[in-house]
């Protein structure tokens, strides 16, 4: 009895002890990053935070790695207890409109200088305006940028005579030349074609994508405040997904989120992926199996000219109320953000392309060089109307809303549902 | 009268210092008690009163609960709550009653193996046995499929986390075989301990094995049965884990339920007022359940 | 003895029959676990299972290891036993005076205790970490530790034992000049020690298996517990059963060899709990 109190006290102080050391180091700051390319792996990041502490010794960077399927909450969770980390990467849907909205990020605009401005501003006007809220604070930094895509497996849609549907000169495809594809894919004997993935979190952007583009809805009005996927052409296209399933040529699974698909088209399952992008194409190299060739493509639209998602990512502080820290969390991001060696060899580690025009093609030349082939749908880069006010809810919304629809809900009323929802949360 | 000054002195002494010990012995245990379950409870109460999210803190009065009862997404996960509490209590109780009752006449070694056996999922730990029938329910390569397959009860691969009949089954099942290791164990110790001359003077006058049971046997494991259908019911109503990596309440939440729509609410949409206001109701829910328990144990004494 | 020399009855052989095919579905999850932690990615996704690596691979298990997996069982052991030694002391204490310390309020606190009890924990846990991160310790393992300890099911099976506790040896005691300190550490918790030991069980496998609290409190890769942990590979690598396998398999494995060990203390103390409770 007495020994084991006097374990639990040594225990105790241990540990007290050991938290008040930790106070007492130098500028400490932490990184939180979702899986964004190479920087969900550790090997990579110590890398570029080893870069970093060459230059900026004084500065001590942890890190800590999130996931999509509960890094959201997480943060969440770090909000309500007030253990938010100084720097988080992320794109501008959760920065700006989620947690920058909410009154949790610092404005960061002294790291947009005039030179960033421009230099961004040079690839696309829309990158600057997504990091940008209505009064004119930004909450993101970007780095990077890319569009969303889909991939096929060349082998299997050559085996089933289906590569006829295709333009493998601009890798796009029009909704008839999709939906023959399905039905040769399914008639040569392929179980599983594709699968409509709607178990939840992340990946949302294919199955928003390959529903908007079939007829060429538009998920949002112009200026961003409220959802218009109960148009016609929304409507129309969800319920084209709807009847491919039923006609048994698409596979509708609720069961599954965006990773399990991905796998399942790299294990040969699926003969292709809607969820994929330079960086899927980068992480997945190795685990693709034998015999796939995988063969990246547009979303189908009926005028066979697409309009892609983008995605863009970058750093964002949140507002801890330490300006020692904030100082350098700055310092950091404008290191591996803006320097002539490093900025470019960040945005490599992701995979994607640099919001900096200035870096130029970032991959001829190395191992990653099959990235440039993506380059090609940067023309098709679409509205960002990931900043929508409400995008938390009506991404929950959307997978629901699509998984009433493959259980046999009427599209029309589950789409005016879904985007009723959506729009009640939006904050005026 | 000098004698009964002292007698009441000495006795309020005695008292006192009985004060003071009961609490000093009360102190580590009251601390922890009152910090962490009294002290939160009452700031759940207080929370559920207010538009709480992670920008406003607002007093609304009772809307959050008013909002409650119009929520069909609640309604549905009060609806599976109830489904799973009702489905899998009485089933756990008689499953490991009859396990129970074959094994504790095995012998010795047998009886230990058995009861070990069915005791595994419990220590396994829920995490580890979810994710390995995560990978079993899996629909393109699971195992259920292709022995199901085999047998001929399927004739296509099943989506048995995907469709909206069969998922909260699914969670039942798992559910069912991590929750009868400890009644198990319960109902071997309690019938072991049966009175065998009762047993035996029945068997004498020529009873059947049903009527020994019954008359005999059944009475006298009363209060475990009680004890069991109370934690299994506690248990069934905190399934949490299964839902939450299994099926995350979909799809269209077809599985969630209360814990898991109070979590949704609280860590996905932030929404920490509404979710307090579901904790309260909760709490009501599953004190009445537990006071139904309580007054059919005093009726049956 | 004549129930000893029981008639074998058609029903009986069925049931043990039936027994024995439910022995082995209950055992095959585990089972699974453990072979899938050797097999490789072709044997994880083949539709038609592989029964048994006929060449297993410890590539899974090379993996699991570039993560802290060996610091997340260390967290889980540190959690499961400092949750389950402060449980035990406090309870001790506690159900003690409940039981034959007459102070005033007694009644009215036991009554508070007990109706607590129902509650599920989930139900406080929005205030609970708000009032861990004022503490400042969200985040670390106490957030799991504190709470736990806190749960009334201890005090309450420590008093129904400390009733057991003849009055007349606490007078003794008394007498004989021992102060309270000394009666409690001599006298009393000798008494109760089954009972402590059975509440120790207890609390480890609630402690193990709070999935819950740890989620909530967690976050960092390097406070998780080993039950975060898998969930986490699984999150990050949802198709990757190989090594999720793994980490399942070295989250139960040392805690099933203890379970098979100790299994008669196991058995001892969820009755007792049972019994008393």
């Amino acid at each position: 009895m007495k020994k084991l109190l006097a374990v639990l006290l040594t225990l105790m102080m241990v540990l007290s002890m050991s938290t008040l050391a930790m106070a007492e180091a130098a500028t400490e700051i932490t990184l939180w990053t979702y899986p964004i390319g190479g920087w969900g792996n550790e090997e990579t990041v110590n890398g570029i935070i080893a870069n970093f502490n060459a230059v900026h010794p004084e500065i001590k960077v942890t890190v800590q790695y999130l996931d999509y399927a509960s890094g959201d909450d997480q943060v969440t969770t770090a909000i309500e207890a007030g253990t938010t980390p100084d720097i988080i990467m992320e794109g501008p849907e959760r920065l700006v409109t989620n947690w920058g909205a909410a009154g949790k990020m610092l404005d960061v605009s002294d790291l947009w200088t005039e030179e960033a401005l421009a230099d961004i501003g040079a690839t696309s006007q829309a990158v600057v305006a997504a990091c940008k809220t209505a009064d004119g604070k930004y909450y993101e930094y970007p780095l990077c940028m890319t569009t969303h895509c889909m991939i096929i497996d060349r082998a299997a849609f050559e085996a089933a005579d289906a590569m006829q549907y295709i333009d493998e000169e601009t890798h796009t495809w029009t909704t008839e030349g999709f939906e023959n594809a399905l039905r040769a894919l399914a008639a040569a004997g392929n179980p599983v074609t594709g699968i409509v993935y709607c178990g939840g979190q992340g990946g949302d952007q294919g199955t928003r994508a390959l529903a908007m583009n079939l007829y060429s809805a538009k998920f949002t009005n112009e200026d961003h405040t409220a959802y218009t996927m109960n148009s016609e052409a929304g409507v129309k296209g969800i319920q084209k997904l709807a009847d491919l399933v039923t006609e048994g040529v698409l596979t509708a699974d609720p069961s599954i989120v965006a990773g399990d698909e991905i796998a399942l088209f790299c294990n040969g399952t699926a003969k292709m992926s809607f969820c994929w992008n330079a960086s899927a194409a980068a992480s997945n190299k190795t685990s693709i199996a034998e015999g796939i060739e995988p063969f990246p493509m547009a979303f189908p639209s009926e005028d066979g000219v697409p309009e892609l998602c983008g995605g863009i990512w970058g750093f964002g502080l949140f507002n801890n109320g330490d300006d020692a820290k904030a100082a350098a969390a700055k310092t950091f991001i404008q290191f591996v953000s803006d320097d002539k060696t490093q900025g470019p060899a960040s945005v490599y580690a992701t995979g994607f392309f640099p919001v900096r025009s200035s870096f130029g093609d970032i991959y001829a030349g190395t191992e990653k060089a099959d990235n440039a082939d993506y380059a090609i749908f940067m023309p098709y880069l679409g509205d960002y109307y990931n900043v929508t006010s409400g995008w938390a809810t009506q991404r929950t919304e959307w997978w629901n809303m699509l998984q009433r629809v493959f259980a046999g809900g009427d599209v029309t009323t589950e789409v005016n549902a879904y985007v009723d929802a959506s729009n009640a949360s939006i904050t005026k | 009268m000098q004698k009964t000054i002292d007698i009441s002195k000495q006795l309020k002494q005695t008292r006192r210092r009985e004060n003071i010990a009961g609490y000093l012995f009360m102190a580590p245990s009251l601390l922890f008690f009152a910090g962490f379950v009294i002290f939160p409870m009452g700031m759940c109460l207080f929370t559920s009163m207010f538009d709480y999210t992670m920008t406003n803190f607002d007093f609304v009065g009772f809307s959050n609960y008013y909002e409650l009862f119009r929520d069909p997404t609640f309604g549905k996960s009060l609806i599976n709550t109830i489904i799973i509490v009702v489905a899998s209590v009485p089933t756990v109780c008689l499953f490991s009653l009859w396990v129970g009752s074959i094994i504790y006449k095995l012998k010795d070694i047998h009886t230990s193996f058995f009861r070990c056996i069915f005791y595994l999922p419990v220590v396994t730990g829920s995490v580890a046995v979810t994710v390995v029938w995560k990978w079993m329910f899996n629909p393109y390569y699971g195992l259920l499929n292709y022995v199901f397959k085999g047998l001929g009860i399927i004739s296509t691969n099943m989506n048995w986390l995907g469709n909206m009949d069969t998922a909260l089954w699914c969670i039942i099942l798992i559910l069912f075989t991590t929750s009868v290791g400890q009644p198990i164990v319960l109902y071997v110790s309690a019938l072991s301990n049966v009175d065998h001359s009762l047993v035996e003077a029945a068997e004498v006058d020529g009873a059947t094995n049903m009527q020994v049971f019954w008359r005999i046997k059944w009475p006298q494991i009363m209060p475990t049965t009680l004890y069991i259908l109370v934690i299994t019911t506690i248990n069934s109503f905190q399934c949490f884990a299964l839902i939450q990596l299994l099926t995350s309440g979909g799809p269209n939440y077809a599985t969630s339920t209360i814990m898991y729509y109070i979590y949704y609410e609280a860590f996905k949409l932030s929404r920490y007022g509404y979710g307090s206001a579901m904790g309260v109701i909760l709490a009501i829910i599953i004190a009445l359940f537990s006071a139904v328990q309580f007054r059919l144990a005093k009726s049956d004494q | 003895m004549d129930h000893s020399v029981q008639k074998v009855t058609a029903y009986k052989v069925i049931a043990v029959i039936l027994l024995i095919v439910l022995a082995v579905l209950f055992t095959f999850p585990l089972y699974w676990i453990i072979t899938g932690s050797f097999k490789d990615a072709r044997a994880i996704n083949s539709p038609a299972p592989v029964w048994f690596p006929l060449q297993p691979t410890d590539a899974n298990y090379i993996k699991l290891f570039t993560k802290p997996a060996g610091l997340w069982m260390f967290n889980t052991v540190f959690l499961c036993v400092m949750a389950m030694v402060l449980t035990c002391i406090a309870a001790a204490m506690g159900g003690y005076a409940l039981a034959k310390k007459h102070f005033a309020g007694r009644g009215i606190l036991f009554s508070i205790f007990v109706c607590a009890m129902a509650l599920p924990k989930q139900v406080i846990l929005i205030p609970l970490l708000k009032e861990m991160a004022f503490l400042n310790i969200h985040n670390t393992l106490w957030a799991v530790i504190l709470p736990t300890v806190g749960w009334p099911f201890g005090v309450f099976l420590m008093k129904q034992f400390s009733e057991n506790i003849p009055n007349e040896m606490l007078e003794a005691a008394r007498i004989d000049g021992a102060g309270e300190a000394r009666t409690f550490t001599d006298i009393v918790f000798p008494m109760i020690k089954p009972g402590v030991g059975a509440l120790a069980i207890f609390t480890f496998i609630t402690a193990w298996n709070d999935y819950f609290l740890q989620l909530i409190m967690l976050n960092d890769t390097q406070v998780l517990t080993i039950s975060l942990g898998i969930a986490k590979l699984q999150s990050e690598l949802s198709t990757d059963y190989g090594l999720i396998m793994a980490g399942a398999a070295l989250g139960s494995v040392p805690i099933i060899v203890i379970f098979l060990m100790f299994q008669k203390f196991f058995t001892r103390g969820i009755t007792m709990g049972a019994v008393k409770g």
